[in-house]
């Protein structure tokens, strides 16, 4: 049963993304654009073709983690106003898998058009991506990071619709600070600590070490990159599951 | 069957119980009213039953299963049509909406998709499945809620406020629908509804809440019975409304409405019209309807059943 719940949930919510397709075409130009547009001015009236690769990563981070909410978040708020959420969770399966499929949909979608939106600055201004095996292991690190990033708000959807507004936040912040615009290398030390505390941004900077400065696992271990993100992802993990059992049994308490 | 026993909600320290001390016992094929002003407690104790809010104390059992320890064999056990909510996703289609929740119930796809012709076949929606659920009419959403909720054929259905905003041909459905659920499948069908001739119509028993307590259950024929003792009379007499009188003449009969505490007044009253030379016509007895009965209990401390 668990295996049907699952397909019937990421089914159901991909077929919800995709009832309206325009809306999702017309934000994904807007982003490239804006993309574009930025490091043009940021580039003084060029686009910096040694920067453009290593804020490519991070804004398909971004991206990611943009696009993961707004079917994790966004649609569950949504949900809960509506009456859909409640009609949902009138099953016989366990309430964390539901859950699951929601995230798991997250995951699918936020990647396809994190994927598709990076591949249009790719070819419209030429930016190659070297591959290299490496790089698995942050991106891997980089996703359960922004999942459980998008998990824990999610929990906190469950007790308070306003959590748009943080969500919203929280979106801005790392689109600043996670190397979008600039490098990471290039921020002042105390911004680049504070950058490193949002999610996104130690899995972006393990991804441009391995990408582009050809470092192995191992040295990004040394120099303490790798293990912040591990940490990072396994906090967020942590908390996020934690906040997800404690707010269900809030929302079964008293209605939100 | 629903077995409800000292049901109990507070939503916070200091606050009156949302619902109070509530026992219910709801055999199988029974068409169950739940009835009730608004704040009374009536929604709390759906969410309650549907596993949507934990009880403050006391247990709620759907077929057997308590819902809080036994969620997963209760859940099973039961569809809901919930009040003031969409219930189904209007970005998909009739189809998508049955074959999702059908799934999420625990059918099968194949078995699913049998339930789901046969539901939307009934309903009258068959030639509209592949439409989006967002550009139906009010009653042809309501018909889609209905259908999520009976997709995988339970043996209870809570349906809150089913024919609301619907018209008279889509009401219609679904009361017939309702009663065909309690006569024909043996379904346990409880509804809160403010439409009290709906509930009149439909419902083998009711209760009523007020602030969170029980104030009446019982079957219907018996709640309305107990009410007889304040019996209206209905008194109509030849010609025009006679002096001291308050009547509607129509047609050269004139209708004079009585109520009586004692039905040895109504002698009096006669008495007095014959006095007035007022020639009787016929003299009867105006049983109260379920909005009369209703009315004395939300609006007096009065407990029956």
């Amino acid at each position: 049963m668990s295996a049907d719940v699952l397909r019937a949930e990421i089914g159901k919510g991909l077929r919800v993304q995709l009832a309206h397709p325009a809306g999702h075409v017309i934000t994904l130009l807007i982003s490239t654009m804006m993309y574009l547009g930025l490091q043009f001015v940021l580039g003084q009236g060029e686009l910096r073709r040694d920067l453009l690769p290593q804020t490519l990563v991070a804004i398909g981070g971004y991206w990611f983690l943009q696009y993961a909410g707004l079917v994790m978040v966004a649609d569950l708020i949504e949900e809960k106003r509506a009456g859909t959420f409640a009609q949902a969770q009138m099953t016989p399966a366990p309430p964390w898998l539901p859950m699951l499929g929601r995230l798991i949909t997250a995951a699918v979608f936020g990647l396809a058009v994190a994927a598709v939106a990076s591949l249009v600055p790719m070819l419209v201004a030429g930016i190659a991506i070297p591959p290299r095996w490496e790089a698995l292991m942050p991106a891997a690190l980089l996703g359960v990071n922004v999942l459980a990033f998008t998990f824990l708000l999610a929990s906190l959807a469950l007790v308070s619709p306003m959590i748009g507004a943080l969500q919203s936040l929280f979106t801005s912040l790392i689109l600043l600070l996670n190397g979008s615009f600039l490098p990471l290398s290039l921020y002042p030390d105390w911004l680049a600590v504070v950058a490193r505390i949002l999610p996104t941004t130690l899995g972006v900077e393990a991804l441009t070490q391995t990408l582009f400065e050809e470092r192995t696992l191992a040295e990004i271990w040394r120099g303490g990159t790798l293990p912040w993100l591990l940490l990072h992802t396994l906090a967020l993990t942590v908390v996020s599951g934690l906040l997800f059992v404690r707010n269900h049994r809030r929302a079964l308490q008293e209605p939100s | 069957m629903i077995e409800i026993e000292a049901l109990t909600k507070v939503y916070g320290p200091g606050q009156a119980p949302a619902v109070d001390d509530v026992s219910l016992n709801i055999p199988a094929g029974t068409v169950f009213g739940f009835l009730g002003p608004n704040g009374a407690g009536k929604t709390t104790t759906i969410k309650m039953l549907a596993g949507l809010l934990t009880p403050t104390s006391g247990r709620a059992r759907l077929g057997g299963f308590d819902v809080a320890r036994e969620r997963s064999a209760a859940m099973a056990r039961f569809g809901a049509v919930l009040e003031g909510s969409r219930n189904v996703y209007w970005s998909l289609s009739a189809w998508q909406n049955l074959m999702y929740f059908g799934r999420l119930k625990g059918l099968r796809k194949r078995r699913t998709a049998e339930r789901a012709r046969i539901l939307l076949t009934d309903l009258g929606l068959w030639e509209r499945r592949d439409d989006k659920v967002g550009g139906f009419s009010r009653g042809m959403q309501q018909k889609v809620a209905i259908a999520v909720a009976l997709i995988a054929d339970p043996p209870i259905v809570l349906l809150d406020e089913p024919t609301l905003g619907l018209d008279v041909e889509a009401t219609r459905t679904v009361k017939e629908r309702i009663t065909e659920l309690a006569r024909e499948r043996n379904t346990t069908v409880l509804i809160t509804t403010h439409q009290l001739d709906v509930a009149q119509e439909l419902c083998d028993r009711v209760a009523v809440m007020r602030r969170g307590r029980l104030v009446a259950d019982l079957p219907t024929r018996e709640l309305l019975a107990g009410f007889r003792e304040r019996d209206r009379y209905e008194i109509r007499v030849e010609g025009a409304v006679p002096p001291g009188f308050d009547g509607v003449t129509r047609e050269g009969v004139t209708t004079i409405g009585v109520r009586v505490g004692d039905p040895a007044e109504v002698y009096d009253v006669v008495e007095r019209l014959r006095a007035q030379g007022a020639v009787l016509e016929s003299l009867t007895q105006v049983q109260p309807d379920l909005e009369d009965v209703f009315l004395a209990l939300v609006n007096e401390d009065s407990h029956v059943g």
